[in-house]
Parts: C-alpha cells; structure tokens; sequence
C-alpha cells in the first residue's frame, strides 16, 4: 500500500509539472501581446522597456520558461499583470468562494443523487425510473448557460425573489446577516450546478445499482433471508458505488477549475471568473497560476477517489 | 405419506415480450420426505434450476406461477407473505449455489457472508459468538486455519473452497432442507468428490434436494430420484428401483448414454435430437419428437402418470409390466 501510495504520488508530481510546461508554452502561443496591454502606450519607450523587463517579457521563451519554473520551485508564482498583486493572493482571494459552491453542489448531489438512483435501480422501467431516467435525460443535455439565464430571468429578474449576481450585497454586512445574504446569493449558481451534476450522479449510481442487483451474490443474499432494504444497502451499494466515486473525482476536478460560464453569468467571484478574466487580460502569471491549482486538484482528487476505491473493494487492495 | 417438502401440480412458465406466458414446468409433482436426499436429473434447460427457485421463490422477474402448491411442512410456501417466506429462507430452507465463483460478494468477508445467516435468525447471538460459530463451521467443512481465513476476500479462495464456504453458509443454521443446485459442475474432478463427500456428511440432519445431471453423484448420494425432461417429471421413485428397472424411454435412453469401462463401445450411445425451447413444446409427450417407441397418440396427449410399484412412478403412453414392491 505505502509503494503503491508513494508511485501514486510520484506520478501526479509528474502530471502537474507536464500540465505546468505545456500551459506555460500554450499562453506565449496565443496570437496576442501582453506587453500592449500591460504597457501604457503614452509612456516612454524607455519607461516601456524598463517595464518589459521588470516582468522579464524581454528575455528569449526558453529563459523565460526557466525563470518561472526556478520561481515556481521556491513557491512564487509572480505577480499578476493586471493588478500587480502576487498570483498566490489572488487565487486566495478567489478560491474559498469556488470551494464554497464546490461543497454545496457536491454534497447535495450526493445526497440526493445516490438515493434516487438507488431507488430507481430497484425497479427498473417502472414509472419512477421512467420519471427519474427522463429527467437526468433532460438535465444532463441542457445547455447551462441557457439555464442559468432563465433562471435568472425567472427567480432574479421576474419575481425578484433572488440577486441577479455576485456573492453578497456590498458592502458586506456583519456576522449573521453576511451569512444569510451569501447564502441567498449562493442559489441561483449552486442550483444551476446541482442539476447538472446530480443527474451525472443519479445515472451512474443507477446503472451500476441495476448490474450489481442482477449479481449472483444477491440472490445469495436473499436466500439466507433478508430482506430488499438490507440486500441493497449492506450487498448492492459497496459494489454499486465505485464508478460513483470515480465520476465524484472528476466533478469536482472540473468545479474547481470553476465553473466557468456558471460564475461567469452569475458574477460569482471564483476561480472560473478569475480565469475568464485573465484569459481576456492576458494575464498569464494569474492563468497559470490558475491551472496549477486546477491540475494538483485533478491530480489529488484523483488519488483520494482510487483510496476511497481500494478501501471499498479488497481486490484492488489486497489484490 | 406426505414429505417435507412437497410439489403438487406446480406449473411456472416465463413472460415473452408480447405479455403471453409461455410455460415452462407442467404439473410438477413429487415430495421429498424427511431425512432422505432427492436427486433431480435431467438435461440443461429441463427445469432443474427453476424449480429450485420456485421453492425459495427467487424466481427472476419475468417468471410466472399457474398454479398449483408447494407445500413445506404442510404450509403452502406460494401463499406465504414475503416476511414469512424470508423467515424461512436460510433457516429452513437453505440453497446451494451452481456458481461458488460469482455467488459470493467479492467486497464483503467470508467470515461476515457466513455470519449473516446466524446474524439475521438469531438476532439474540452477540458479535464474538457469531465469530466463534463461524469459524468452528468453517472448521467443520474442512477449511485449513479458519482463524485466518475468516477475514478473507472471495478472490483469495480456490473454486473448491468457495464451494465449501457456500456449503459452510447454507448448513449454519441447520436447516431443514439444503437445496444444492448442480454444486460441483464449475468445480474439477477430485474436489467435486471432496465436496460431495461434505455434503453427504453435513446432510445427517436433514433433507437433501440435489439437483444434477451427473447420475454418478446420484447414486454417490441420493435415496430418491426424479427425473425431468423439458419442465415435466417422466419418472419418479426410489433410487434403487430406478437404477434397476429404468422404465420411461428417456430414462434408458439417460442410463445407456453413460460411458461405462467393462463394454467395449466405438461410439457413446447419445439420444437423438436435443431439448426443446419452451416455446417449442409439444400439446402431447414432450420427448414423443426424441422417443423410438413414439406412438400417434403421443404427440397430442399427455401421458398418464402410471405406478409400477409403490416407490415407482413414470409418465409414459407404453405398457409397461407391473412389478411388487422393489
């Protein structure tokens, strides 16, 4: 276990440092300049190159590529363009807002997800399968900015029932009212979210719940005399849940990185707008500081869902 | 004199895609009495497994009942509610298995699958005693350092050792009745003997239902036999009077198949044809297309059920001499 944990480890160091090069090459590839947009055109062309050279755009790629890895080593991600704060601040600022939406979707989807498709799976083609399989169905293939604007309209605009954007009402209030306020502003992007993801959830917890109750060791367990609640719970779902916990990794792999277009349309400050932003800044320090983060969480996450794995199931343990 | 566990007129049958039925076990009767082993034969699809499900009614989802009881102890086990019937399964009724490699849940412990029968009977036992039970049971079927194994994984277990832990689970509870569907095919040659040795020994006890298609085990362990082609009973009775004076053509036809040392065969001797699908099934006979001795009337009518002797029944359109007590 301990080889298998230290291999493990060894490999995503490798994956990140692979997804650190290959962002760091892709941003200097893209047919814009940054220096036009960090450079005021009024200035001289000497405070320019003073300029260029404080952010060292003036030095060959391959130095420039050396430069940053040496920094990055040390923990210094350098400094944003845009706002010429450190990049580390600036993720900081950003990232407890995504982690926030990331909790609330994950945790809901779970709860509501794993039940559902259990429940489901125990009868399959009957009406609440029917309901629930036409339902993800739906869910799954909306476009989710297109939900996240009629929602807007609906609930936001509409009925005026929720904010349209942000995280809270500036200036922000104090103790529980700041609560109650991000809480009401967290609706609307977590709700986009959690449709979406609970439907990945429901249809896998489903499908795997519906091959596992067609297993021979479930007619084994009916004959020793228990019922359909234990059968499923103690036999079906330890079994059922794998491909659950692997397609839990990759969400949230992918809401780390921000749900891009959800924080974008709901004006919610994470990570997903901060890389949105910068794309559009051509801030690359911030970019790529922005998908280091995102690769070493694909990367952990990744590791946490094959041990969740390996503790459930002994073959791949002990195998 | 009425058996323990009893089939009277049972018919079952599948639902096809159009919702028709199309039947599959006709009139199925015969009794298992107490103490004694019943083997089944016949070819594969003949009904053997279905009507071992039926008894513990684990029958798959599109199976259906016509009619016809099941009676255990007297009590119709086809009437019973679902918590009655789940009181009865694995403490009186236990079952056996055709597959020890897939039978057994791969990510739960042999020592926590065997315990689960005792746990859900005899909800009194603490956790240590059930242990203690456990691993004396797995003692019992001659698993080497059971200790040891207790908290083992399915996969770290050979074919004839998963077989003995289904049997270890099956007879935990002392039930009545073991029902052991076809328990040594998956397995090789010389653990199917050391199996079979365990079961006849474990079935001291109780009844013993084996269902097979190896007439070698059955006369290895089985009192009584019964013998089904294509979800009908053809020929029933007392294992003696059957191994001597096998009556119904398909029946001989099973006896003369058998490979044998002292004669000096070319060629096995096989029945012509195979077995029909269900949706194929003749009004009449259901072997009458296989039989030589196959009248007209055969094809159209069932067969009468015939006693030869007190402890010899068979279903067949020929005349067949009538004998004493075997």
């Amino acid at each position: 276990m301990a080889a298998y944990l230290t291999r493990r480890i060894f490999k995503g160091l490798l994956t990140i440092f692979a997804s650190v090069t290959i962002t760091f090459f892709i941003l200097r590839l893209m047919p814009a300049d940054p220096v036009a947009l960090v450079v005021d055109p009024k200035m001289g062309l000497e405070a320019q190159a003073a300029m260029k050279a404080k952010f060292g755009l003036d030095k060959p790629i391959l130095e420039q590529y050396a430069i940053f890895i040496g920094n990055l080593i040390q923990g210094d991600m350098g400094v944003s363009f845009k706002t010429r704060q450190p990049v580390m601040a600036v993720i900081q600022e950003k990232m407890p807002w995504t982690l926030l939406l990331l909790i609330i979707v994950v945790t809901l989807s779970l709860l509501v997800g794993i039940p559902v498709g259990v429940r489901a799976a125990k009868r399959p083609n009957k009406g609440f399968d029917r309901f629930v399989s036409l339902l993800t169905m739906f869910s799954i293939s909306i476009f989710i900015p297109f939900l996240s604007f009629a929602f807007l309209y609906l609930l936001a605009y509409y009925l005026k029932l929720l904010p349209t954007g942000g995280a809270y009402t500036p200036p922000p209030a104090d103790g529980l009212t700041y609560y109650k306020d991000v809480a009401r502003h967290a609706v609307l992007p977590s709700l986009v979210l959690f449709i979406n993801n609970v439907a990945t959830i429901i249809l896998y917890t489903r499908n795997s719940m519906q091959d596992v109750l067609k297993e021979d060791y479930i007619r084994t367990a009916y004959s020793k005399g228990w019922n359909e609640k234990y059968v499923t719970r103690v036999h079906g779902l330890k079994n059922a849940l794998i491909p659950t916990i692997t397609v839990t990794g990759l969400m949230i792999s992918s809401l780390i990185g921000g749900a891009v277009m959800t924080e974008t349309v709901f004006a919610w400050p994470g990570v997903g707008r901060l890389i949105y932003d910068s794309v559009s800044a051509l801030d690359y320090p911030v970019l790529q500081g922005a998908f280091l983060i995102l690769s070493a969480t694909v990367v952990v996450t990744s590791i946490l869902s094959d041990l969740i794995i390996a503790w459930l199931d002994p073959r791949i343990r002990l195998g | 004199m009425p058996g323990l566990l009893e089939f009277n007129n049972y018919s079952m049958g599948f639902l096809n895609d159009e919702g028709q039925v199309i039947n599959m076990m006709d009139n199925v009767s015969f009794a298992v009495q107490e103490g004694r082993a019943v083997g089944i034969v016949g070819e594969s699809g003949c009904g053997k497994s279905m009507t071992t499900l039926s008894i513990m009614r684990l029958l798959p989802n599109n199976a259906v009942v016509q009619g016809g009881v099941i009676n255990f102890q007297g009590t119709n086990l086809l009437a019973l509610s679902q918590e009655s019937m789940e009181e009865i399964r694995g403490k009186d009724i236990a079952m056996i298995f055709q597959e020890p490699m897939t039978s057994l849940n791969p990510v739960l412990s042999i020592g926590f699958q065997i315990g689960e029968t005792l746990q859900r009977h005899q909800p009194a036992l603490s956790k240590a005693e059930i242990k203690e039970k456990v691993i004396e049971q797995l003692r019992m079927v001659g698993i080497p350092n059971p200790e040891k194994r207790y908290s083992q994984f399915p996969h770290q277990f050979s074919g004839g050792m998963r077989q003995r832990v289904m049997i270890a689970m099956a007879t935990i509870c002392h039930p009545k009745i073991l029902i052991a569907d076809e328990p040594t095919t998956a397995l090789d040659v010389t653990i199917q003997a050391q199996v079979l040795d365990l079961m006849s020994k474990l079935k001291v006890n109780g009844s013993l239902m084996l269902i097979t298609h190896n007439l070698g085990i059955v006369v290895e362990i089985c009192d009584d036999v019964v013998v089904m082609y294509a979800g009908r009973v053809v020929e029933s009775g007392s294992m003696v009077e059957i191994f001597d004076h096998p009556t119904h053509p398909y029946t001989r036809g099973l006896f003369a198949a058998i490979p044998t040392l002292t004669h000096n065969q070319d060629e096995l001797y096989t029945i012509p044809g195979s077995v029909p699908v269900s949706t194929k099934f003749l009004p009449g006979c259901r072997f009458a297309p296989r039989c030589t001795q196959a009248m007209e009337h055969c094809y159209t009518q069932v067969p009468p059920e015939r006693e030869l002797s007190p402890s010899h029944l068979v279903n067949c359109w020929l005349e067949f001499e009538q004998r004493g007590e075997g």
